[in-house]
């Protein structure tokens, strides 16, 4: 069983209105969502923009309140705000999205990589600064750079700083919110291939959140897709690309382009028949809201949201 | 791995320059922000100098031999009604007046930042019944209440005098750093230092706090301008300090008399004067500051 487990994940955001500050409704970002993970695994997690996905990273990492649902880490709820929170945090990190914002400007790179050490283990000055050394040198920055400041550094660097930074305590579990989107393609590549590296040196489990198929089909073993705060599709890359059930799902694979140009014409009549099942039977896949309907099993690894047989 | 080798190979990049070389530059650059500042060093340092060397209980010493003597002579500045030295009194009351300027603007600008910071930081209920309270103290007629003051506390020091001052001068500055701390706090370095174990304490003064350092320091610079200011018009409104220790508000405060006003313009000139060069130069040197903080407006 996997060492983290989330059931009914549910995030909501009220929205507030009128003279009084009402609250008139609610966003649901996450509308439950269940999964579990297991160690040494990658997961994807794929969606359009606000589809929750990367609110579901923040509600694990507890930068979002959860409304309902239960997130369990090693047995243990990982929910409040108790002590037994913080050891989680400890195995639980986070890569950001933006390089640019996520190191704060004002802060020599040592201060950057050192902050979650100080905030967890009692090591002298000197002790950090070696851990430090050795973290630049894992992602393979000079050592020199620790007076520096973020700014000083291409995206593609600051980005190696927040991966540091997030391996310092040594984690189980990386979220990676979409850590290569604001970064150019061949830096892309880059820091992912980096990323994998230090997953077989350091047996991390990555949960990685983007919307870039390419990037998840490269680096991950179970994909997730989710739409409008659930899960429409979940399975093993291969249940994923190959063969997709959902509407959502194919669509989206319909859309990854491809350069070869023989294979056009397949790819082009292959969109049109995703297109046209759309067309009439969209319905069929989601509710009177425009929602996807629960998770059915169609294999061992395979769920896929379809509406309950007869 | 490739990105070693990158390092080594490419040349030390120029360093972008630190916040005090920005500052620095900036203040060459705009020659009377420099004029300013140099003559601010100097004519601080003259002041409390000199201070140490005279003798405050002579100088306000009435002495009826020497009534409001023209300048020159045995009294550099001339003597005022009592008798009283002006040049000693000019000394003295420019030093009591930059102490209880300087003094105000640290103690709000702790105050001011502190407050701001959590109050801006937490949030939600937390920031709204810090806020009113704030604004309670905004609506307090502050002249009303320093009069009673005066009346009540009978014994005035630089200290006490700057308490009063402080207690109604530190929510322009709370306000302005709650604003700011409501952007910082949502940015992904605040957010990522949280996921990083770092308790809101530390997140708030380790993480937010160096990025608002520079609208603190601008700000802290204007609000002594204009804290010396303020003294100075308490002072002359008989509502700062009293005669026997004397402050620039004091000195002008002599002009109410119309004899003085019209005849004896040694004694409140020279205080006049002092007023509006250095609130002036203050000024001056905020704004150079102030321009050093936005790139755009940078002249350096």
């Amino acid at each position: 069983m996997g060492f983290l487990e989330i059931k009914d994940l549910k995030v909501h955001f009220p929205i507030r209105a009128g003279l009084f500050n009402r609250v008139v409704g609610h966003v649901k970002a996450v509308d439950g969502v269940s999964f579990t993970i297991e160690e040494g695994k990658t997961y994807g997690l794929v969606g359009e923009s606000g589809s929750g996905k990367t609110t579901t990273g923040r509600a694990i990492i507890g930068l979002n309140d959860v409304t309902s649902g239960s997130i369990t880490y090693e047995g243990k709820s990982a929910l409040g705000k108790n002590k037994s929170i913080l050891n989680t945090h400890k195995d639980v990190q986070m890569i950001f999205q933006d390089p640019y914002s996520s190191l704060n400007p004002k802060k020599r790179v040592l201060d950057i990589i050192a902050e979650p050490l100080r905030n967890y283990e009692n090591l002298s000055k000197q002790e950090v600064r070696r851990r430090v050394e050795e973290l630049l040198d894992k992602v393979g920055l000079s050592p020199e750079s620790i007076f520096k400041y973020p700014h000083e550094f291409s995206g593609g660097q600051r980005q190696r700083i927040g991966v540091a930074r997030a391996i310092a305590l040594k984690p189980k579990l990386i979220i990676a919110d979409e850590p290569v989107s604001a970064l150019d393609v061949s830096v892309q590549a880059q820091v992912l291939n980096f990323m994998q590296d230090l997953q077989k040196e350091l047996n991390l489990t990555y949960l990685f959140i983007g919307h870039d198929l390419g990037v998840i089909k490269h680096l991950c073993d179970n994909i997730a897709i989710m739409y409008k705060g659930r899960y429409v599709e979940q399975g093993t890359k291969a249940d994923i690309f190959n063969n997709p059930q959902h509407i959502y799902t194919k669509r989206l694979i319909a859309a990854i382009p491809d350069i070869e140009p023989a294979n056009r014409a397949k790819q082009l009549k292959y969109r049109q028949e995703v297109q046209a099942e759309y067309e009439h039977a969209s319905d069929e896949y989601f509710d009177n809201e425009g929602l996807a309907y629960g998770l059915q099993p169609i294999s061992d690894t395979h769920l896929v949201a379809l509406p309950e047989k007869g | 791995m490739e990105m070693r080798n990158e390092n080594i190979d490419i040349p030390k990049p120029i360093k972008s320059p630190s916040t005090i070389k920005i500052i620095w530059r900036e203040l060459v650059r705009d020659k009377l922000a420099l004029v300013s500042l140099i003559f601010l060093v100097l004519i601080t340092a003259f002041v409390y100098g000199i201070a140490l060397f005279l003798d405050k209980s002579e100088i306000v010493t009435v002495d009826l031999f020497a009534i409001n003597e023209p300048p020159g002579g045995e009294f550099i500045l001339g003597t005022d009604y009592g008798g009283r030295d002006i040049f000693g009194q000019l000394i003295i009351g420019t030093r009591n007046s930059l102490s209880v300027a300087i003094l105000v603007t640290l103690m709000t600008g702790v105050i001011g930042v502190v407050y701001g910071l959590v109050s801006g930081y937490i949030g939600g209920t937390v920031d709204n019944i810090m806020m009113r309270i704030l604004d309670f103290f905004l609506i307090l007629p502050f002249l009303m209440i320093v009069i009673v003051f005066v009346a009540i506390v009978p014994k005035y020091t630089v200290f006490s005098f700057s308490l009063i001052m402080t207690a109604f001068l530190w929510m322009g500055i709370a306000r302005m750093i709650r604003s700011k701390a409501l952007q910082e706090k949502e940015l992904d370095y605040a957010q990522a230092s949280r996921t990083l174990g770092s308790s809101n304490l530390k997140v708030m003064f380790r993480q937010v706090l160096p990025n608002i350092s520079s609208l603190i320091i601008v700000t802290m610079t204007l609000n002594l301008a204009a804290n010396i200011g303020l003294e100075s018009g308490l002072s002359f409104l008989g509502f700062g300090f009293p005669e026997s220790t004397p402050s620039l508000g004091t000195l002008l405060g002599y002009a109410r008399n119309p004899q003085t006003l019209e005849f004896r313009w040694w004694i409140w000139v020279p205080a006049a004067v002092l007023i509006l060069v250095l609130m002036l130069s203050v000024n001056n040197v905020g704004q150079a500051l102030k321009r050093a903080t936005d790139a755009r407006q940078r002249r350096g």
